[in-house]
């Protein structure tokens, strides 16, 4: 066994046995999982510094599907919760594992404003176009390469995200496909070692409920973001989404990248003897 | 003459007449002096320019048992201009409102730039008014408007017969505008010496003596603080360890998320305005799972906002300090205005059912001391904690010395926190099943405890399941914390008096010190009565209160909300019935509402009295039969 794989290994301790993962046969969530083990063996981290926050959704069930500390707790609620534990720990590396139901629709609030924050915290959305954990409504990402001529208010244009974020002012936008997960580790690890918010859009096929978005259908659509492409450009990012939308393709890759100038902070204070000393006069001289 | 015992109302328009810009001097004074200021009745309106707004305080050599009735002894009326509604004439809205309240004898003080008010009927009552054009002589004499407040300044320390020479004023100039140049202080020292002489000239002119009231300074062993409930409670916070504070802009809330923001950095903390209810909370809640002391704070609406944690953290057992300083609703209801509507939310809001506890502070002091103790009870339950205040509490004022905040301060100690050399590799679970219900709580980073925590339900290692037995060893688990909380922590109402035979006063939040009144008019006309306050409310300690309230006559249950909160927890709790003192008119407590609805319910049969028309008004309400 090579040393890589044993370290993979590692990833799949204090976690659900393989044979026991509960999404459907062939479901792209496998190829994010896949992906995560790659890019966090590759970058050495170790499970116990990893916080993993998973959504609501067959997305949210990741958390326990590797090895990392792991929260869960409402539908929509997952980024904010990684902001507040990211700011309050920065050593941790924290990873937010969503849909994009959670993330777009009962979340969008925490997405938006997230991405102004810039806490080095990386979302993967893990986009398959439909809620499936409730059998298959329509999510924000539905209709995606879908020939749409008239809307409702029933059933809107889709979201995109990367525009979304790139408007919002995120840090780090990128996109992957969870049928290539060897780039997709790649994205990964790149997201996770950027010091700012970095989000990653995965399409992640869901086989039973989404049968337009396919494997097949995103192979044909989806095409690597040209080696030329100044990610660090935001006109240059905004051409791109604009080239590639004419084209009707879907860009793989790092669409824009940017890192902001940060206040640096350490780890608040937890233990009894950190916070013994704490001095009330300050407070008290405001009141004299 | 009535020496250092006096009610001064000061109104005005708001934001425009610097109504809390004269108290907050003269408080600051009185405390300096060594006299006692108790002010929580502080009257603002949910808008920011133009409405009425007025400050009682009291002020006296004694810690004042209650702020007391509507009634005030001296009377200032700040507003200069002329009525809205009548051009011609001045505004006299502050004498409206409160003229009819100033006791006769006492003392109307109004800024007259614009007319003199027609004030005979209060002349009639033996009230000394002292028309005073305080803007005009700031305006014209002086160029400079802002230094109106300054006249009417003086002019109270004449009328109160206070700090004569000027020493705690001028001191308190220089240190205010000491930096800002010499002028400025003297400009100030002049305006507080014409006020001085308008009132000599009236009294001269009247051949008064005085005004019948003196404030005389104490002996003082370092001065005072003059703090609030929210001051208190952020100070309790941070020297309780909290490091992490979330909050949302939301009355009367939001002077705590400010202090945070001020003051956490400085210890090492951080502070989060979120960007809406939700945020904050989570974001609280995940720094919590980090192992940071942390808490969130709001008042209703905002709280109703985030009901959906409140699950998250019993379920997935984070803990954290929740601070409801309450407020009149429903809905946006009267945001400046106190009640105390939010018990029921904070014991049962929520989806299923989840272990947490309940306190609630009734005075300035129990919103500092009860801090301490809600961070220590969300570390050693891992629960969430709802530490209740009230708009009354929020923004009312009291002296209190150094001395009580460092004496009542508690040690931070982290109960349950699980250090490195504790944890044994690869046997870590964090819902480890155990008599107490408390698992052994670790934080991330520390090799040899992996968590995964979940709102779902999980069994002990942290893991999704729906089988039966472990759900329900789980759920078990879950509320066995309260059983130990019951057995460990719990703390009966506070006892005023003896129960045996008497009629119990029963009340929780800002209440307190009416009630005390109360209590101890009542006992002047010669009625007897027990009074009982509650700080810890939920999980209800039957086991404390059933005795205790089997021996009394009856139990009247005073609250500041519609239902009865408190009375139908006691009912549900004890099954004893209860008989109801209920206010809810956007007003706090006088203790004239506790003593004439005390007398009508024991006068009647009456279970209910809604106060707060002028005069108590009693509601008969049928009681069904043999139900």
């Amino acid at each position: 066994m090579s040393a890589v794989a044993a370290n993979v290994k590692i990833w799949e301790q204090n976690a659900t046995p393989k044979h026991r993962i509960q999404w459907c046969p062939g479901c792209g969530d496998f190829g994010v999982l896949a992906g995560l083990k790659m890019a966090l063996t590759r970058l050495e981290l170790v499970p116990h510094e990893v916080l993993l926050v998973g959504g609501i959704g067959c997305s949210g069930q990741i958390r326990n599907y590797l090895n990392g500390n792991a929260f869960h707790g409402t539908h929509g609620g997952a980024l904010a919760y990684a902001l507040g534990a990211k700011m309050a720990n920065p050593d941790l590396t924290v990873i937010t594992l969503a849909g994009d139901g959670d993330t777009l629709a009962i979340g969008i609030e925490n997405f938006v404003h997230v991405c102004r924050r810039d806490p080095q915290v990386t979302l993967i959305i893990m986009n398959n176009g439909v809620y499936g954990l409730t059998k298959g409504q329509d999510s924000p990402t539905a209709g995606l390469g879908q020939p749409h001529e008239e809307y409702t208010e029933e059933h809107p244009p889709f979201v995109d995200p990367l525009r979304l974020a790139l408007t919002c002012g995120a840090s780090f936008i990128a996109q992957s496909f969870s049928g290539d997960p060897k780039h997709s580790a790649e994205i990964y690890a790149e997201a996770f070692r950027h010091p700012g918010f970095a989000v990653v859009d995965d399409f992640s096929p869901c086989v039973t409920y989404n049968k337009f978005n396919s494997y097949d259908w995103y192979k044909e659509h989806a095409e690597h973001v040209p080696a030329g492409h100044d990610a660090t450009s935001k006109t240059a990012a905004w051409a791109l989404l604009d080239d590639f939308d004419r084209r009707g393709k879907l860009p793989l890759g790092v669409v824009y990248r940017d890192e902001r100038r940060r206040k640096a902070h350490t780890r608040l204070p937890i233990w009894d003897e950190e916070l013994a000393k704490a001095d009330p006069a300050p407070m008290f001289k405001l009141f004299k | 003459m009535i020496v250092n015992n006096v009610k001064l109302l000061v109104g005005g328009v708001q934001l425009r007449d610097g109504v809390t810009t004269v108290t907050d001097i003269l408080g600051k004074m009185f405390v300096r002096a060594g006299l006692h200021v108790l002010a929580m009745e502080k009257g603002y309106a949910s808008t920011i320019y133009g409405a009425h707004q007025y400050d009682p305080m009291v002020i006296s050599d004694r810690p004042p048992l209650s702020y007391g009735d509507d009634q005030s002894d001296i009377l200032v009326a700040l507003e200069y201009d002329t009525n809205p509604d009548a051009p011609g004439q001045p505004n006299r809205d502050t004498i409206l409102r409160h003229g009819k309240n100033v006791r006769d004898g006492g003392v109307l003080l109004y800024d007259s730039t614009t007319g003199v008010v027609d004030t005979a009927d209060l002349e009639a009552r033996g009230i000394k008014v002292f028309p005073l054009p305080a803007r005009q002589i700031a305006q014209r004499e002086l160029k400079r408007e802002v230094v109106k407040n300054t006249v009417v300044t003086g002019a109270l320390l004449r009328v109160l017969e206070f700090d004569m020479d000027y020493a705690l004023f001028g001191a308190y100039l220089d240190e205010r505008f000491g930096r800002k140049g010499k002028e400025i202080v003297e400009l100030n020292m002049e305006a507080v010496r014409r006020g001085r002489v308008v009132i000599e000239q009236i009294l001269a002119a009247n051949k008064w003596d005085g005004c019948n009231f003196k404030l005389v300074p104490q002996k003082v062993d370092g001065a005072d603080l003059l703090v609030n409930g929210n001051d208190a409670l952020g100070m309790a916070a941070i020297l309780a360890g909290c490091r992490y504070y979330a909050g949302y802009p939301i009355t009367p809330a939001s002077a705590i998320l400010e202090f945070m923001e001020r003051h956490l950095p400085r210890y090492g903390g951080r502070a989060l305005q979120g960007q809406n209810e939700r945020e904050s909370i989570r974001a609280a809640l995940g720094a919590a799972i980090t192992g940071v002391r942390s808490a969130i704070g709001s008042s209703g609406p905002g709280i109703s906002l985030k009901v959906e944690e409140f699950g998250v953290a019993g379920v997935a057992e984070v803990p954290l300090v929740i601070i409801d300083t309450q407020r009149a609703g429903p809905s946006t209801g009267m945001p400046t205005k106190p009640e105390q509507g939010d018990l029921a939310m904070s014991i049962f809001s929520g989806h299923g059912e989840i272990p947490r506890i309940v306190l609630a502070a009734g005075t300035v002091e129990e919103c500092y001391t009860l801090a301490f103790e809600a961070f220590d009870l969300a570390d050693k339950y891992q629960c969430p904690v709802f530490l209740l205040s009230d708009l009354t509490l929020a923004d009312g004022r009291k002296n209190l010395p150094e001395k009580y905040f460092t004496d009542n301060r508690r040690p931070v100690t982290r109960h349950g926190l699980v250090r490195e050399a504790e944890l044994k590799n690869d046997g870590y679970r964090r819902y480890t099943l155990t008599e107490s219900g408390i698992s052994p709580r670790n934080v991330p980073g520390i090799a040899g405890g992996i968590f995964k925590m979940s709102g779902s339900e999980h069994d002990e290692a942290g893991m999704v399941t729906t089988d039966p037995p472990k759900r329900k060893a789980m759920f078990e688990k879950r509320m066995r914390k309260m059983q130990t909380y019951l057995k460990e922590d719990v703390k009966p109402p506070q006892v005023f008096g003896t129960p045996d035979g008497v009629p119990l006063l029963v009340g929780w939040g800002s209440t307190k010190l009416p009630l005390l009144d109360a209590q101890a008019r009542l006992r002047a006309e010669g009625t007897e009565t027990c009074a009982l306050h509650f700080t810890h409310l939920w999980p209800f300690p039957v086991h404390l209160v059933r005795p205790l309230l089997q021996r009394g006559s009856t139990v009247i249950v005073v609250e500041q909300n519609y239902s009865g909160q408190l009375a139908d927890l006691i009912q549900q709790e004890c099954v004893i019935e209860t008989r109801r003192i209920l206010k809810y008119n956007g007003r706090p407590y006088y203790t004239s509402d506790i003593t004439g609805g005390v007398r009508q319910l024991l006068a009647n049969g009456t279970r209910v009295v809604r106060v707060g028309d002028r005069a108590p008004a009693a509601v008969l309400e049928t009681v069904p039969e043999g139900d």
